[in-house]
């Protein structure tokens, strides 16, 4: 049981992330946008947490050996299954020796494809996640094969032309602006006046950004001290001007440590929208409190756990794996 | 949102970093007290294990302490780094017996194309600068980036070493390096704005072990320098302690 990767494109078999990683000096890595690779697993029936592959901007083919259920989250393409067009956000039915091909992504840059059961990946510290910088990792090349654990027999849609799921979770949208939520960061008063600038600014997506960090041009904060700043750990999704060109913001793949002041902390939530932006694409920056974000993504996991339980009823009716598990507890609203 | 626990507790602000993260900074005087401070706490968060944090990293006088949102809150977390100061204060610190770590290095060359720049800014000639680098046992201080690298103060050099105005795009692995009032050893290839002044042909970092790097903070290394024509002797043998 398998599937044969034809075309890799940009792509690796990745999770939520190393977490850890940072107190060893990793970085958290894995998933950029969270949010489609928990809707992928979770629509594939897995744990949130489990092994999926991430696409990023290219093209990407791979051949089933097996019968297979997958789902395809993330930036929006054309996702075809031995020609046939499927819908993203859905569970899919493959057949052995189809190819599932994704193509010409568009208005985002990375896509998830979650395979019921799962993939094997080697483990680091309890993640399979890339770290590029000690050299671990799955990247996918042609003629790799990865090892399914789960054959699912085909699902028939006994209604010609109508969808076989309709599961009613909101997809995230993609546009080329975004507004991206940030916290003042714990450094914003080295920035004087000038922190205001970030909120006042559209920044444009600079083509070396990366999984490590998004650089965005536009009109800069400066710090107002010239102060040495001791080395220290940095949060995934801090803001920082290490340079008069650039800013930086911090991604999954961040160095754990650095002596840049933090001017802004991006959400949780909003990490996902900037996993998405492309090169040249525009982002404006909105202040938020720690308080509103929180709640924000805990609104996110909340729509995910309406939709595990969906997913759970109907692959239970259609007699598919188990029940889903939850990957985690939940806590009620407002704890 | 700053915290002044009681006076019997270390000076302590805690600041928010994000959705995911607080920094937690020691601030009294005394620089080696912050120091102790920060990795007694990051040590007896990570026994605590309590549900939703992630982890801490310690550094010189601060803590980032990370967590799941979705599990705690910022409020819930720094409750509970208050409560670990508390505890810390009444029970001490555990002592841990430090290990020691010998580094053979090649000075110069290809192995250390900084060495002459360092040795020039540093008004010393480039034996001086070896001297001085071999000379003292360095304290790791902390894991840095990339991969794990040991973070030590600098050896006793007159002035700050100042970075590279053009960072390099890869620095090997096994590179020794040093900048500002710091000393370093790159476990892995990265990218590096520090000056290279030699290198190591020890392999540092083990991505297949656990811990990936053989030293914690508090442990002790010393560098021995070596001639170019050993290096191939060492190549491949694993940075083990001495003691």
């Amino acid at each position: 049981m398998s599937l044969v990767i034809q075309q890799p494109g940009n792509s690796v078999v990745t999770d939520l992330g190393r977490f850890r990683g940072p107190r060893f000096g990793l970085p958290v890595n894995g998933a950029l946008d969270q949010f489609s690779a928990r809707a992928a697993n979770i629509l594939a029936g897995n744990g949130d947490d489990a092994p999926l592959l991430e696409v990023t901007a290219l093209d990407f083919r791979m051949r089933a050996t097996t019968d297979l259920l997958i789902a395809v989250t993330g930036a929006p393409l054309r996702l075809t299954v031995g020609g046939r067009e499927c819908q993203q956000w859905e569970p899919v039915s493959v057949q052995a020796g189809e190819t599932i091909a994704l193509r010409r992504m568009h208005g985002g840059l990375r896509a998830y494809i979650a395979v019921h059961g799962s993939v094997d990946a080697p483990v680091l510290l309890g993640s399979c996640a890339p770290d590029t910088v000690v050299g671990f990792g799955l990247r996918l090349a042609e003629g790799t094969e990865l090892k399914t654990s789960r054959s699912v027999p085909p699902i028939r849609q006994p209604y010609f032309d109508l969808p076989l799921f309709r599961l009613g979770l909101t997809r995230p949208e993609f546009h080329s602006t975004a507004v991206v939520e940030v916290t003042d960061g714990p450094d914003v008063e080295e920035f004087g006046d000038t922190a205001e600038l970030l909120y006042n600014t559209e920044y444009t997506v600079s083509g070396r950004s990366n999984h490590i960090g998004l650089r965005l041009g536009g009109a800069l904060p400066e710090r107002q001290s010239t102060a040495e700043v001791l080395s220290r750990g940095v949060p995934v999704g801090a803001v920082e001007v290490p340079s008069r060109e650039e800013l930086l913001v911090l991604h999954r793949g961040r160095g754990v440590t650095a002596g840049y002041p933090v001017l802004a902390v991006v959400t949780s939530r909003s990490l996902d929208v900037l996993a998405q932006a492309r090169p040249g694409h525009k982002i404006t920056f909105r202040r938020t409190s720690v308080t509103e974000a929180t709640a924000k993504h805990r609104a996110a996991l909340r729509e995910l756990e309406t939709l595990r339980s969906k997913v759970g009823t109907v692959f239970s009716l259609l007699g598919i794996g188990n029940q889903p598990g939850r990957h985690q507890p939940l806590p009620a609203a407002g704890t | 949102m700053t915290a002044h626990p009681t006076a019997a507790q270390p000076p302590v602000e805690v600041f928010e970093s994000g959705d995911a993260a607080l920094r937690v900074v020691a601030s009294s005087p005394d620089r080696e007290a912050n120091w102790a401070t920060v990795h007694a706490l990051a040590a007896w968060l990570d026994n605590a294990g309590a549900d939703g944090v992630h982890g801490a990293v310690p550094t010189y006088d601060s803590l980032l302490v990370e967590f799941d949102p979705a599990v705690t809150s910022a409020r819930q977390v720094r409750a509970f780094v208050l409560l670990g100061l508390r505890q810390l204060e009444f029970a001490g610190v555990p002592a841990r017996a430090p290990r020691e770590f010998l580094v053979p290095v090649v000075y110069g060359g290809e192995y250390g194309p900084d060495l002459e720049r360092v040795a020039e800014q540093q008004q010393l000639s480039v034996d001086e600068v070896i001297q001085l680098h071999t000379t003292k046992a360095y304290v790791i201080r902390c894991l840095g980036a990339p991969a794990g690298s040991p973070m030590m103060d600098g050896p006793d050099f007159p002035f700050p070493v100042p970075r590279l105005k053009d960072p390099r795009l890869s620095v090997p692995a096994g590179a020794v390096s040093v900048a500002g009032r710091q000393a370093v050893i790159a476990p892995a290839m990265a990218p590096g704005g520090w000056c290279v002044i030699g290198q190591t042909p020890l392999t540092v970092l083990d991505a297949g072990s656990e811990p990936l790097v053989p030293y914690v903070p508090g442990d002790a290394l010393r560098f021995l320098q070596i001639h170019p024509e050993d290096f191939a002797q060492y190549e491949g043998r694993k940075l083990e302690a001495i003691r």
